[in-house]
Formats: structure tokens, sequence, C-alpha cells
């Protein structure tokens, strides 16, 4: 199929996501998309699945000039799409999610199950894409999961799949599983729109690579580009993609965790017996693929679940199951995972915030009532200090972007001494110039001598940060390795493979 | 953002046996007390005696003789099997079918309830136990109950919570006694019921999915109001005009042979039309939602609406439908408690809706669970509505609370751990 795209522009009131975007997809292309988050990319692949409708602007598919009513129309001429967020019902099996929509049917309207499941099979044996059609979708490692995507789609005939973002939640062996089912899909003559801002990614695959910035086509790029040329294209400014580290000794250690166990909140264990050690002065990357346990251990450190056993230290004090007040007390600074969520108040202003850690001391607070002068005075000495990009101290910090939001946060966690560091996905969904700045904070801290505890599912900020990295698999750390150590043994240990470790 | 999923673990494995270990402490318990207050606590002089034959003799060509049973004996047997149960729990800690073993110890310390109650020389006259007259007692109300949770499941699966449905029952009963008083006719009476349940069904999923108001106080809204509504008219209309609501009892419609069947045949195949549209009802249900391409396409919508709608289904179509024809099935379970009372009166249903929603719980969103919790509630339902005649020295609101004590254990996952539609009770918005 090729799908062509002509002055596509996208409104969302005074916003426009999308501002006359040209792009042409050929048959048996892999064509990248690569944007930052927030540059419209998103927005775009709505607009061509259907989801969304231009403001203007025309979709041509093999020529013809075509408008979708809804999704369902997409599928039926021919577009798939792989959503980040995948698009799968989790206690249906795979035959039913599959079928969904286009189910054969016998007589009543009843499911013809036998049908479903040779259908299934037919299209896995043509693309080589082995699934159980009985299988409970939610039974199923992520990987599978989104093979079950990539199934549904090509189920429906697609001649064209869009792949929003697909690699976040895999482990590099799965990334690798999914280029190859991408090259042999692209060489039985699919088209392939591939979106993505990870560069390494593109790279490794793209045909042709189409630019986006702040919902516009600032050009195309070969695969041969570097990596820097792409980063700068995508981002619009030179920016620096490795961090700039001095080598220092760490110390003693601030954080000590001993065997320790933590159930989810379906009560199994999630946190299965770990011990780890962060020493003053040293980042510690914890990698691994998201849902091995990694949210409920910071959780844990910070107060906010309950520790079934074992016990955690900060600099000798025990804040096993003490209250995250407690935990801050002893000098731990936290940004959450989900900052909107576990970082924020977002109905309350940038100034309130900056304090949400210290309310209740002096100079903010005294007798029980709040000295607003001291919050103010203290939220305009961090706006400026951290370059919170805000039209007040007093604004809701709900309107601000997601890397200022994270700022205000870094700021507050920052704004009193620590003997501790806590950060979970530090950088999840910011731009790579916020990124910039918060991994240079973050070196800034183990410069001052503070331990540092990263959580990332971004491998490549692991690498760049941390000064040991500790891999977690299945609620256990499955290796601690030296950042040096290669991609591959990484990902095996991100699978659970059992690697002679290199300093532990 | 990405999804959390956790490999390498069925879901299944989700109860933890500390909570299990709980439900059979819980069942020794009240084995023990069965045991104890109801077997050796009366006296082993007493004896209660159970009888068979229904009230009304037209079908019963038959007589079962009388059973009599030493009390404290039978109790403490009883008592032993439901304390057999809970250390059967204790000691395998199961993983499924523990709401299913809590429900038989239910029914058996019912039983013993009724020994009990019933002992010679015991605080009242009566000594002993219609058991046939109890079944079919407990049937009217578990029919009710089951239009009542057959309605929410219509709607749960498709992701909307109904809670109007007393509301909805309210309105049945009313139009329903009006429209059988006019016309003597029953179907018609059904099918006004069913309009009116219909049309409260739409003003719930128009507020919830036009305006993603919150379906809860919604429903809640929708309940006051039908309950002000109707005593407002029953002073407007039927006081004054009482030939408009009264002789409304539904014929039992007998089944040939069957319905000659000792203590079966009057429970089952001696009943009212509605009865069997009930069970007409619950099979077609069964079989549309896990059966048809429609059932799927609804249980998607109310799992995951965007999946839903990736793939071209009308979620807000679907959801509407669903709401609706849940408000119609509610609305004639409106009309069948009327039929089962034989007039409207206001605040009758008392709050047996209510109770509809908890059996709909206990029965883990399933038509086929929904009908074994009716029938569970039901009984407790008649029991503490009967007892009175037994001169109990306990207060019959206490039994009265036992489906929603039952539902307060089952959705704080006391007893096993229900999983309702992912997406019920969420507003789903077309981006």
């Amino acid at each position: 199929m090729r799908l062509e795209l002509r002055g596509i522009t996208k409104r969302f009131g005074t916003f426009t996501a999308n501002h006359r975007i040209d792009l042409t997809v050929e048959p048996g292309q892999i064509h990248c998309l690569l944007g930052e988050n927030g540059a419209g990319k998103s927005t775009l692949m709505n607009v061509i699945f259907g989801l969304l409708q231009p403001d203007e602007g025309e979709m041509l598919i093999d020529g013809v000039v075509t408008r979708f009513a809804d999704s369902g129309e997409a599928v039926r001429r021919g577009i798939g799409m792989v959503h980040q967020h995948f698009m799968l019902v989790p206690v249906f099996s795979v035959a039913e999610n599959v079928v969904l929509g286009f189910e054969p049917t016998k007589s009543f309207d009843r499911l013809d199950h036998q049908r479903a499941r040779e259908e299934i099979r037919s299209v896995s044996q043509t693309f080589n894409l082995e699934v159980d059609p009985d299988a409970i979708v939610e039974e199923l490692p992520v990987g599978l999961q989104q093979r079950v995507e990539i199934l549904k789609a090509l189920s429906h005939d697609a001649e064209l799949l869009i792949l929003d973002e697909p690699t976040a939640v895999l482990t590099p062996q799965e990334i690798d599983a999914l280029m190859a089912i991408m090259r042999s899909l692209a060489a039985s003559g699919k088209s392939i729109l591939f979106i993505t801002h990870k560069l390494k990614e593109v790279k490794a695959i793209a045909d042709v690579i189409t630019v986006i910035r702040q919902g516009e086509v600032v050009g195309t790029a070969q695969a041969s580009d570097s990596e820097a040329e792409l980063a700068s294209m995508m981002v619009g400014r030179d920016v620096n993609l490795t961090v700039d580290k001095v080598t220092v000794s760490p110390g003693e250690a601030v954080l000590t965790i001993t065997d320790l166990v933590v159930r989810d909140d379906r009560g199994l264990p999630a946190v299965d017996g770990v011990s780890l050690t962060v020493r003053a002065g040293e980042i510690v990357a914890l990698a691994g693929v998201q849902g091995n346990g990694q949210t409920e251990l910071v959780e844990a450190i910070a107060g906010m679940r309950h520790v079934e056993s074992g016990t955690i230290t900060v600099r000798g004090v025990d804040i096993t199951n003490r209250t995250p007040r407690e935990v801050l007390d002893a000098g731990v600074g936290h940004v959450p995972e989900d900052r909107q969520l576990h970082g924020l108040v977002l109905s309350m202003s940038v100034a309130d915030n900056l304090v949400l850690n210290t309310p209740r001391r002096a100079p903010f607070a005294r007798h029980g009532s709040r000295n607003l002068a001291a919050v103010k005075s203290n939220a305009e000495a961090l706006v400026t200090r951290f370059d919170i990009r805000t039209t007040s101290t007093q604004a809701l910090v709900s309107s601000l972007s997601g890397g200022n939001q994270q700022k205000v946060i870094v700021a507050r966690e920052l704004s009193r001494p620590l003997s501790l560091f806590l950060a979970s996905q530090p950088t999840r969904g910011l731009d790579v110039g916020s990124i910039e700045y918060v991994h240079r904070q973050i070196v800034r801290q183990r410069d001052d001598g503070i331990g540092v505890l990263i959580v990332s599912s971004e491998l490549d900020e692991v690498l760049a940060l941390g000064d040991r990295i500790a891999v977690m698999h299945t609620g256990r750390i499955s290796g601690v390795v030296d950042p040096s150590t290669s991609r591959e043994t990484i990902g095996l240990l991100m699978t659970g493979a059992h690697v002679e470790p290199a300093d532990a | 953002m990405s999804i959390d999923v956790r490999p390498e673990t069925s879901p299944t494995a989700r109860i933890p046996s500390g909570r299990t270990r709980g439900i059979g402490v819980i069942m020794l318990a009240i084995g023990l007390f069965t045991a104890l207050v109801f077997g050796v606590g009366s006296g082993f002089s007493a004896h209660s005696s159970l009888t068979f034959n229904p009230v009304s003799l037209a079908n019963a060509p038959w007589r079962v003789g009388t059973l009599t049973l030493l009390t404290a004996w039978s109790n403490v047997v009883l008592g032993l099997a439901i304390i057999a149960l809970g250390l059967d729990v204790l000691a395998r800690l199961p993983r499924r079918g523990v709401m299913a073993r809590f429900g038989v110890v239910a029914v058996l310390f019912f039983f013993a309830l009724l020994l009990w109650a019933a002992r010679t020389t015991g605080p009242s006259q009566i000594n002993f136990v219609n058991l046939t007259a109890v079944l079919i007692g407990s049937s009217a109300l578990a029919m009710v109950l089951v239009f009542g949770s057959l309605s929410g499941v219509m709607c749960e699966r498709a992701g909307v919570v109904n809670i109007a449905i007393e509301g909805q029952f309210i309105g049945g009963a009313f139009v329903g006694s009006m429209i059988a008083s006019t016309t003597h006719n029953f179907f018609l009476a059904a099918f006004v019921g069913a309009l009116v349940g219909g049309v409260l069904g739409l003003v719930l999923a128009f507020l919830s999915l036009r305006y993603l108001s919150d379906q809860i106080i919604v429903g809640v809204v929708l309940v006051t109001m039908l309950g002000s509504l109707s005593s407002y008219l029953n002073l407007q209309v039927f006081t004054p005009f009482p030939q408009y609501n009264t002789g409304n009892l539904a014929p039992n419609l007998p089944i040939p042979l069957l319905s000659k069947i000792p203590v079966i045949g009057p429970v089952f195949f001696d009943q009212t039309g509605f009865f069997y549209l009930m069970i007409v009802l619950v099979a077609l249900v069964s079989f549309a939602l896990f059966k048809t391409r429609w059932g799927l396409r609804v249980r998607a919508v109310g799992e995951h609406p965007q999946a839903a709608a990736s793939v071209g289904i009308k979620v807000i179509g679907v959801r509407y439908a669903n709401v609706i024809m849940g408000g119609a099935i509610a609305g004639v379970g409106g009309v069948a408690f009327m039929a089962s009372q034989g007039q409207f009166q206001p605040g009758y249903t008392s709050g047996l809706g209510y109770i509809a929603l908890a059996a709909l719980i206990f029965g883990r969103w399933r038509p086929s669970g929904a009908v074994v919790a009716s029938v569970l509630f039901g009984l407790s339902v008649y029991l503490a509505d009967n007892l009175q005649t037994y001169q109990v020295p306990v207060p019959t609101e206490i039994l009265g609370m036992f489906p929603y004590v039952i539902t307060i254990a089952v959705v704080s996952g006391l007893i096993g751990r229900v999983r309702p539609p992912a997406a019920d009770g969420l507003p789903y918005k077309r981006d």
C-alpha cells in the first residue's frame, strides 16, 4: 500500500498539534517517524487511523483521496495499528482478541471458535509468528502480547502497519525479534510506519526517516546519518547525548537493603529477597523490563508500600515500614515514577508544590499557620535556579509542560540536604533538553557525595548514568554489573539468565 | 507510559492464602455455633418436624408424611458438617470454589436455624416447618432478585454500573399494577413495565454516557426520585381510586405432570408466568453473553472500550443498548414483584434492588452465579421476614443483614476475589 499525506493539519483549540504534514510511505518500505514526546507523532497516527479527523489536508491511499469515519473503516481498508498501550482485552483469549470486530459466526450469532483458531494458525504460519490461539492474553509476556497485536492487524489483511513506540516495554532480545518481524513483513510487501524517539532503533531499521518537531516536518534523514545529527534535527539544536562524568570514589554505604520482600497490589511477592547497597557519591542504576519489581522496590524504600520482611537502612537508621514523612526526614529525596499521581498536587500552585515535602517546617510554617512570604521567596529562588519555565510561581502546576513539572519535583527534592536521592523513571516523557538537564542534576548530586539510586527502563539512560548497574528480573537482582558491560549481557540479565557478575 | 505486565503468573494465583484461611476459621466458628447453640442449646428432648405438603393442595395429589427429627442431634450433625467444610478449606486452601462452599455453609446454617426455631417446647406454638412453603416463599423473592441481577449483568458487562435497579423495580411495580388492574393482562403489564424500566435505563445511560456524570450518583438519584414519585402518585391515584391497584396476583400456570412431583413440583413447576420468563431470560442472557458475537463485543466494551473502538465497535451504542435492555429487565422484575404481592405499595421493595446488586457481585457478574446468589439471598430475606412467626428471640433484622454482610465480605476480598469488568463504571470518551 502506498500512503500519502498532503498538508495534514490538526488543531486542538488554539494548539496546533500537526501543521501541514507531508509524508509518503511506499509499499515494502519501513518509514520511521522520529520525534520527541509531544512532537505530534501520536496525533498524526490517530488521524491516519481514523480516530481523529484532520482540520486540513488530505490522505491518499494508492493514489485515491480517502477519509475514514472511524478506525473500523481504517482497519477494513487495510491499515493496521500496533498501539503503544496494547488494544487487547486482557481476560480474552488470543483468538477472541484477534477476531474481535471481525468474528466468524455460526447460526444464532454464535462465535465460530474453530474457524477463528484456523484463521490465526494460517496467519501465524504465513508470517512465522507463533502464538497459541487459546492462551489468555494477560498470562502472556509483553513481547508475545505485542505479537498478538501484530497478528491482529495482519489477520485483518493490513497492508500498512503503524507501530507506535513499540519497543518501550520490550527487552533488548524482544526488540531484536520485533525488528526481524518488521523486516520480514516489509520484504513481503507490507508498508510499515514506525514511530519512535529512540535513535538507535531508527538507525537499525529505517529505509526512510521523517523527523517532526513541534507538529511540523523538519526534514528527512538517512539511516546512515549519525545519532548526533538525528538528535539535533529532532530537538532543533545540538545536544549532548553522553553524560559527562568524572570518576569519583564512592564513600560509605548510605542505603543498605537486606533480603527485602515486598508484595504487589495483588498480594504476590514483587520484590523477592533483594539485597543492594548504594554508597555515598555513586549512582546505582536499576535496570530491567517494567513490572519486574522495580516500582515496588522504590515504593518500599520511600515508605509508600508495606515491607513483608527484610530491612532498609539509610546511614544506619532503620527506615523499614516507616511513614513517607519519616523517610523524608531520614534524608531521602524521592522523585516518584508517576509524577502527576505521586509527585505533585496538580490543582495547586508551583510555589505550594515546591514546599510539599516541608510544609509544616520553619520557615514555611510557624505555629500551625503558613508563612506565604517564605513560600513565595523559596519558589522564586528555585524557579530561577532550576530554570523552571512558568508564567508565575502562583500558576497551577498542571499548566506546566511535563519537563517543567519534573523540574518542579527535582527542585523540591534537592532543595534540602540529602543522604540518598531516589529517582524512578526520572526522564520518562521528557524532551531531550529536559533529559540533559535532569541528568546533569543527578550527576551533580553524586559529585556532592550523595548516594543516588535511579530506576529506568531506558537502557541508554541506565548505561549513561550508572556507576554500577543492578538488573532486576521477577523480583530479584539477577546481576550487578559495570556500565562497560555489553548491552547483550545486560539484556540477558533482564531476561533472568545467569551471567557471571563483573563487579558485585 | 507503558503497560505493566508481569509475565509468568496466572491470575488464578491472586487470592492470598491468609484470606482463605480466614474464611476457614469463620466457617469453623459458624459450625461450632450451630452445633452448640442450635444443637446442644435446644436441649436433647426437643424435636422438630418437617412437613412437605404445599399449602394449596390443588396440584398435590400426593401426601408426604411428616419427618420428625431430634433437634439437638440434627443440628449437631449439621454443625459438624459445617466444621468439616471449614476444616477442608483450612487444610487444602483451595483457590477456587471458596465462595460456593460458603454458600453451602450458609444453607446448612439456615436449615439448622429453622429446625431450632420450630422445635417443640420452643418459644412458639408452631412446632413444624413446612419446607415446601419456605421454598415457594423464597422462590418468589429469588425470582425478583434474579431479574435485578440479570439487569446488572447486562449493564455492568458493558461497563455501566446500574445502581438504579431499585428504582426500576419501583417504576415497574407501579405501572404494572395500574395496567394489570385495568386490563387484567399480565403480558401487557410486563411489557409496559419493561418500557418504564427501559426509559429509566435510557435516562441513566444518557446522563452517564452523554454527560459523563458519575454513574453511581445518577443511579442513586433515580432510586430516590422514583421512591418519592411513586409515593406521591400512590397518594394521588391509588388512594382515591383503589380499583386501579388491586387484585393483581398473577395466576399460577402449573406445568402438566411436572407440577405434580412432590416438593419440586410446587416449587419449580407451579409458578407464575414471570417465574418461567425469568428462567428463559437467564438461559438467554447466559448464552448471548458467552457464546455469541454480540456477547464478545459487549464484554470487550466492558473490559477495554478503547480496544473495542479500535476495531470499529460502537462503544457508546453498545452501552446505550445494554443499559436500556438491563433497565427493561429490571422493570419486568418490578412487575413480577408486584404480581407476587397482589398490588403496589410505596416502599415495599425495601432494598431488593440493592440486594440484587449484591447477588450480581456474589455471582461474579455471571447470570448463573447471580441465580445461585439470588437463591441464597432470597432464602435469607424470606427467613428474616418470616421468623417472627416462630418467635425467635433474635431480632430478625440481624438475619436481614445477611446479604449485605456477605456482599461486604465479597467486595473486600474476604471470600475469594471477585473481578468486575475492568472498565465497569468508568466513563468512556472518544478522544
